[in-house]
């Protein structure tokens, strides 16, 4: 069987921003290559310049070749490469939300020809049983690990050779995570190739064969996946120790949020069931679980974007639970959310503007005429916007494109914006999906900065264990709805229900060294 | 009462016509995010060539000629001219669409210039007498050719490859792409349907009790294709279907009854079915069925 060989292969986007360097590697036809990097190394810019979708994202290929059983990939268009057998698995996993899964499945296997439709099928029912259980139903309505899994078994079924998997552990639980790193050393040992790009250096190291680091787009570091887990320079630049935030000052006062017996119901889904929580004035909480478990169902609740069935929410002697989302903005609540909710096109300076829209007196009319309220008001914003991006580093990337940004930095970006609304009480929606542990740190010691700055009150929900326990002042555990345990960081990483339902026994000695 | 029911009835039958108007204009945005102002002068297009040819012909090869005609010029429109511009955003290549209807549709008047075109079709200007209420025999054979046309469609929609290719590629172009779909030809493909509903309905939008076939015929049905594909919302076919049954209806009963909503103007029937869509996107911005999210619990 072909190999896939990449040679020096430079890309650029828009002309002007190089993404790769002169990129080679190999990838034998059987087994898992892994490519590691942080965000903006140029890993996803790799795979599309393999799967020749660049030029629907504005890049080019300068110069260098991607091969593939003899034929030039690079200069194909991306069904063309399909059908030469060589299939992606997007980021962010893209299935389509309003067809069912088998519809899903259906999709991929149009460009498939009908001798190899059925081994297809086979493969897909015996790697994931759960997608056959769930065949009939919309995909929308999966949970995130289970798009992933969809996601993967979608691109089997177009029966591909070799397989390119973009960061398919990102915004996972520990436990999923776990089960899709052995489906896909699975998948390559079947005989299928697969080129893993991940920042879980942890998982990618352990089921893969080979491994390049891949930095601004160059790469600095190949060799065995096992040469490499020993390797001190990935253990430091990875797989790094967990963040040490300093116990923050605690403020005192009445503004402590209460929540009290919510539930929400779905359809005949009970999304949280009686759950309460106390979050203290001052303290960071940690809200986690596994997939499904109800978090963000929570988060939207204390946002008024869900409405209890029953139960009660209060913060500053306000019920929240009968309350529109903007009259709970009102109050001085401000949120973040998972999938990146931001105007990609707009600039870093004016995506926080906009955070500050609550504070903005100056109506329509005001801001059209220019009068000195408003102009002044602008001023003070802009001010405002400048103090925030220094605080969270971005103060040299406010007039860029979003867009243009990494992954990394527009999560902080979000943060920023919601900082701007000068928030009392934060809710932060998985602030840390898809950084690596090296970033992740970092955001870890910005944050505790910001809540001692700001005084704010913060209630996160997160996946990413060493992110929790290094911050939280206090943790409670949501499993299928419930709560079931909460305390300090300690208490809760001790309590056995805990580590049954979230961490499972391999997990645990990744997440919590 | 027995006028709201003859009203009823021919609401429902122009409706059937409308839905098939509005589907061929949400099936090319569904596919290609291009709202095709050309529709309704394909839609003359298709019209036209019955009425020159069902003397020579016969009126059933000139049917079959006008859908094969129109569905080529329409997928001529849709991967030639658009493909040249493919790189441009949607807005700029609805300009475009516009530009191809005013070509055709002035070249169309020009040909038909002061003739009296008529389809020939074979049920003339019978009426049928249902039980006291009167309906026109060409509006049943349209409700009955709707009804068949848009269940085949649905059905091919649901069960077939290239439907289900049509609903990944308008959901996930690009993901769509990784798996191998070829977006050209499921543009390709949304056109040629485009146009072949463009002819069957042009029969039936210009057959009795419609005065003929002239060259603001493609104006009218533009005007109906848009409200209905707008309130139903313009990436649903579901929604085009509904949305044409609720403008037919509409224009119908503003009609019957204008001596009744006199206060409101004269031909007040046929601005009706705009009312009828502000009033929906007034609730529901993104129209009836449209750009619906899936909720994850």
């Amino acid at each position: 069987m072909p190999d896939l060989r990449v040679r020096d292969l430079h890309v650029s986007y828009g002309g002007a921003l190089k993404a790769l360097r002169g990129v080679s590697l190999d990838v034998p036809s059987e087994g898992v290559v892994a490519v590691l990097g942080g965000n903006g190394a140029g890993k996803t810019t790799l795979l599309r310049a393999i799967s020749a979708t660049l030029r629907l994202c504005g890049g080019a290929v300068d110069s260098g070749s991607v091969e593939f059983a003899g034929k030039r990939l690079d200069r194909m268009d991306p069904a063309a490469v399909v059908r030469a057998g060589v299939v992606q698995v997007p980021e962010g996993r893209q299935v389509f939300e309003h067809l069912t899964v088998a519809e899903n499945l259906r999709a991929a296997a149009i460009a498939t020809p009908r001798r190899l439709r059925r081994p297809a099928w086979d493969r897909v029912h015996e790697l994931f049983p759960l997608l056959v259980e769930r065949a009939a139903q919309h995909a929308g309505l999966l949970s995130g690990g289970e798009q992933q899994m969809l996601a993967i078994g979608r691109a089997l079924m177009a029966a591909p050779l070799v397989l390119l998997l973009d960061e398919p552990s990102l915004g996972l639980a520990p436990r999923m995570v776990q089960h899709i790193g052995e489906i896909v050393t699975e998948i390559g040992r079947q005989g299928t190739a697969v080129v893993l790009v991940e920042q879980n250096a942890a998982l990618a190291l352990r089921v893969s064969n080979v491994a390049h680091v891949l930095e601004t787009g160059r790469v600095t570091l190949s060799g065995t996946s096992a040469q490499l887990a020993t390797t001190e320079e990935i253990k430091d630049r990875y797989l790094g120790g967990r963040p040490t935030a300093a116990p923050p000052p605690r403020h005192g006062g009445s503004q402590t949020l209460v929540v009290q017996g919510v539930s929400v119901r779905f359809g005949g889904v009970a999304a949280l069931s009686e759950v309460s929580l106390r979050v203290v004035a001052g303290s960071v909480h940690a809200l986690i679980g596994p997939n499904g478990a109800g978090k963000s169902t929570c988060l939207n609740v204390l946002t008024g974007v869900y409405r209890a069935a029953r139960g009660s929410v209060r913060y500053k002697d306000t019920e929240l639970t009968t309350l529109r989302p903007h009259r709970i903005a009102r109050l001085a609540v401000a949120r973040t959310f998972q999938n990146l909710a931001l105007s990609a096109s707009a600039t870093v300076a004016d995506n926080l503007l906009l955070g500050c829209h609550r504070l903005t007196r100056a109506g329509f009319v005001a801001a059209g005429l220019r009068t000195r309220a408003a102009r002044r008001e602008e001023a003070e914003q802009r001010h405002r916007v400048g103090r925030i991006a220094e605080l969270l580093e971005l103060d040299g990337v406010l007039h860029d494109a979003v867009g243009t940004l990494p992954y990394g930095q527009r999560k902080r970006v979000e943060l920023g914006r919601a900082l701007c609304a000068e928030p009392s009480l934060l809710l932060l929606d998985e602030p840390v999906a898809g950084m690596t542990a090296d970033e992740s740190a970092r955001l870890a010691a910005t944050i505790a900065r910001l809540r001692a700055e700001l005084a704010l009150t913060i209630l996160l929900v997160e996946h990413d264990m060493a992110f929790v326990m290094g911050l939280a002042d206090e943790v409670t555990v949501l499993d299928f709805g419930r709560r079931i345990a909460s305390g300090t960081p300690a208490q809760v990483r001790r309590d056995p229900e805990v580590i049954r339902a979230y961490l499972g026994q391999a997990a645990k000695e990744d997440a919590v060294p | 009462m027995k006028h709201f029911f003859e009203l009823l009835l021919n609401g429902l039958s122009l409706g059937c016509i409308d839905a098939l108007i509005a589907l061929g204009f949400v099936v090319v945005f569904k596919a290609t995010r291009v709202v095709n102002f050309a529709y309704g002068s394909l839609l003359l297009l298709g019209a036209f060539l019955i009425g020159r040819y069902h003397e020579s012909l016969g009126f059933a090869v000139a049917v079959l000629v006008s859908i094969v005609v129109t569905s080529a010029v329409a997928a001529f429109v849709g991967v030639v001219v658009l493909r040249r511009v493919r790189l441009a955003d949607p807005g700029t290549l609805a300009i475009v669409t516009l530009g191809v209807d005013i070509l055709l549709a002035t070249e169309l008047t020009r040909r038909i210039g002061s003739d009296l075109l008529t389809t020939g079709d074979p049920w003339g200007a019978s009426v049928r007498d249902l039980a006291g209420v009167h309906i026109a025999q060409t509006r049943i054979a349209a409700a009955v050719v709707a009804v068949g046309v848009v269940v085949a469609f649905l059905v091919a929609l649901k069960f077939t490859d290239s439907g289900v290719a049509l609903r990944a590629a308008a959901e996930r172009p690009a993901t769509a792409a990784l798996l191998g779909i070829r977006l050209g030809r499921v543009a390709a493909g949304a056109w040629l349907l485009a146009g072949a509903l463009a002819a069957v309905a042009g029969l039936f939008f210009t057959a009795f009790p419609s005065p003929g076939i002239t060259g603001s015929v493609g104006q009218i049905a533009l005007g109906a294709a848009v409200p209905a594909a707008v309130l139903g919302g313009l990436d649903s076919t579901t929604g085009a279907l509904v949305g044409g049954l609720a403008v037919g209806l509409t224009a119908t009963f503003a009609a019957g009854y204008q001596d009744q909503l006199a206060f409101l103007g004269r031909g007040f029937g046929s601005v009706a079915p705009y009312v009828v869509m502000l009033l929906v996107l007034l609730v529901r911005p993104s129209g009836l069925f449209g750009g619906k999210e899936v909720t994850r619990v």
